[in-house]
């Protein structure tokens, strides 16, 4: 029950009571994955404090009407509100890890020395997560020049894939590497922003791409490895089916896709096969259909 | 630099497969596909048939003999993307599958079309099949909280199987509304002897009333 005297309220007097946060917090495991225990409460209702209050709603209900309706993609806003939305070198290193210790060892064991490495960020919002991918070969994969690498970075948004070419980041962007790293890989410009190596900047292919439409997708085939984070948390249920098949297509047999995080592809579809490394769990399309189903 | 960049987008896609782009491409080709012995040709065919009205029965015929688990999904998805009450009428049967994933392959499905599952829900929520009764509270979570509200209460006046009742007052303590209250006493009374039951309907009626103000 409500206890409404503890309890924040937004500019315009709205509370909400600890069954509210339960009911929504159920809502957002079941439709994004994302998980809040009472140890955030505080946390929590603010931010849905403020929702309530850009929205206009007035109250609890009339907001979680409004949220299960996904009017005005309050969805999408409400999930910015709990998540840090900033993206930097290295987020999630425990993947890149993974991709270097276990991902890439078991994709080369079908491969020539010479032949293809394909790798995919998708979405790559404004080039941290490619960048990062290709610096983190360069320095922790020791057959990185065994191999053709070709690495894509796709997003739907024109303006972040105008900025990933550019390649231009500040100091937030780059405070999970080291000195020597940015040394080797970034040179300096004005305001202590650094711009990325030219040669690296042009190793790499920018791309518009929407995960839900189906003959967009169909110009990619054959990755090896894709890194696809929290992107599929704002998609409703039927356009996350689509996207996993659409994902499903776009890789090797045998490949694997990495997610953010608070997202599990077993919630979306029995498609894939989950791999559980040391480092990582990450997903894997079968070698074929008799494997793993 | 060990990369090399190669125009994706200039890629075509794998040939011999039928292109994935179903709005504007022959339906026939796709339709004859369904019924090919090539998994990968199957697999596809049904994902470019996602959408297509006109598709509907050819997808229906081909859910009830496909056996690779990869193209089944792929067609139950082509016929959520269709979502209009014929696909309802091909993915509703599969509510009773003795295989628990086609059961739940087709009740991800179905939710996502609360709009065109609506005017079914009365009669799966009286079917004789208490499994299908279940599951079709399930399918009430994604509907409007006044129609959820409606159907669950109304099973709730009758239902006799405690776990049935169970699933109905979860989705309830979710999406139902202040009017749930009655009917979610009168179940409790009427299962006082099965605990769980009127512990159940306690969070329930603390979460509507506590909400719904």
């Amino acid at each position: 029950m409500g206890t409404a005297g503890s309890e924040p309220r937004g500019p315009r007097g709205v509370r909400v009571t600890q069954e509210d946060v339960r009911r929504l917090c159920e809502f957002l495991y079941r439709r994004t994955g994302m998980l809040f225990d009472d140890n955030k409460r505080y946390y929590i209702d603010r931010r849905l404090v403020e929702r309530i209050d850009a929205t206009k709603s007035g109250s609890f209900p009339a907001y979680f009407a409004l949220l299960r309706s996904d009017a005005d993609h309050e969805i999408e806003q409400l999930i910015n509100a709990f998540t840090v939305n900033e993206t930097y070198f290295n987020r999630e290193e425990h993947q890149l890890r993974c991709m270097t210790s276990d991902l890439l060892g078991n994709v080369i064991r079908g491969k020539r020395p010479g032949e293809s490495i394909r790798i995919w960020s998708i979405p790559c919002s404004s080039g941290e997560e490619p960048y990062s991918i290709a610096i983190w070969l360069m320095e922790n994969w020791r057959l990185v020049d065994s191999y053709n690498i070709e690495i894509v970075g796709s997003d739907i948004d024109t303006r972040a894939l105008k900025a990933a070419g550019e390649g231009v980041y500040g100091a937030r962007a780059l405070m999970r590497l080291s000195r020597d790293v940015i040394g080797r890989y970034f040179q300096p410009v004005a305001d202590g922003e650094h711009r990325i190596d030219p040669g690296l900047r042009e190793s790499i292919q920018f791309t518009r791409a929407n995960l839900i439409d189906s003959s967009e997708m169909a110009r990619y085939r054959g990755f090896d490895i894709v890194f696809c984070r929290n992107v599929l948390i704002y998609f409703d249920d039927s356009s996350r089916r689509i996207a996993a098949e659409n994902l499903y297509d776009c890789l090797a047999a045998g490949g694997y896709i990495c997610l953010g995080h608070s997202e599990t592809m077993s919630r979306i579809s029995p498609l894939f096969r989950v791999c559980r490394f040391s480092d990582a769990i990450v997903y894997q399309r079968p070698e074929s259909d008799h494997d793993g189903r | 630099m060990p990369f090399v960049k190669r125009d994706v987008t200039a890629r075509p896609p794998a040939g011999g497969r039928p292109a994935d782009d179903a709005v504007h491409a022959d339906l026939a080709p796709h339709l004859t596909a369904l019924g090919s012995p090539d998994i990968e040709v199957r697999w596809s065919a049904a994902r470019a048939l996602g959408g297509r009205t006109d598709a509907v029965p050819a997808l229906t015929t081909a859910l009830g003999v496909e056996q690779v688990a990869r193209v089944r999904e792929a067609i139950m998805t082509a016929l959520m993307r269709v979502g209009d009450e014929a696909s309802v009428v091909a993915l509703l049967p599969y509510l009773r599958s003795q295989d628990a994933a086609e059961r739940g392959a087709s009740i991800e499905a179905l939710q996502a079309l609360p709009g065109a599952m609506l005017p079914f829900m009365a009669p799966l929520l009286a079917d004789g099949d208490s499994d299908v009764r279940l599951l079709a509270t399930e399918l009430a979570r994604n509907m409007p909280a006044e129609d959820a509200t409606q159907l669950l209460c109304r099973l709730l006046e009758h239902e006799q199987h405690p776990n049935v009742c169970a699933a109905a007052i979860d989705v309830l303590a979710e999406v139902g509304t202040r009017d749930a209250v009655p009917a979610l006493e009168a179940c409790a009374e009427r299962f006082a002897g099965t605990p769980f039951l009127p512990f159940a309907v306690s969070i329930a009626i603390a979460r509507i009333s506590d909400t719904d103000r």
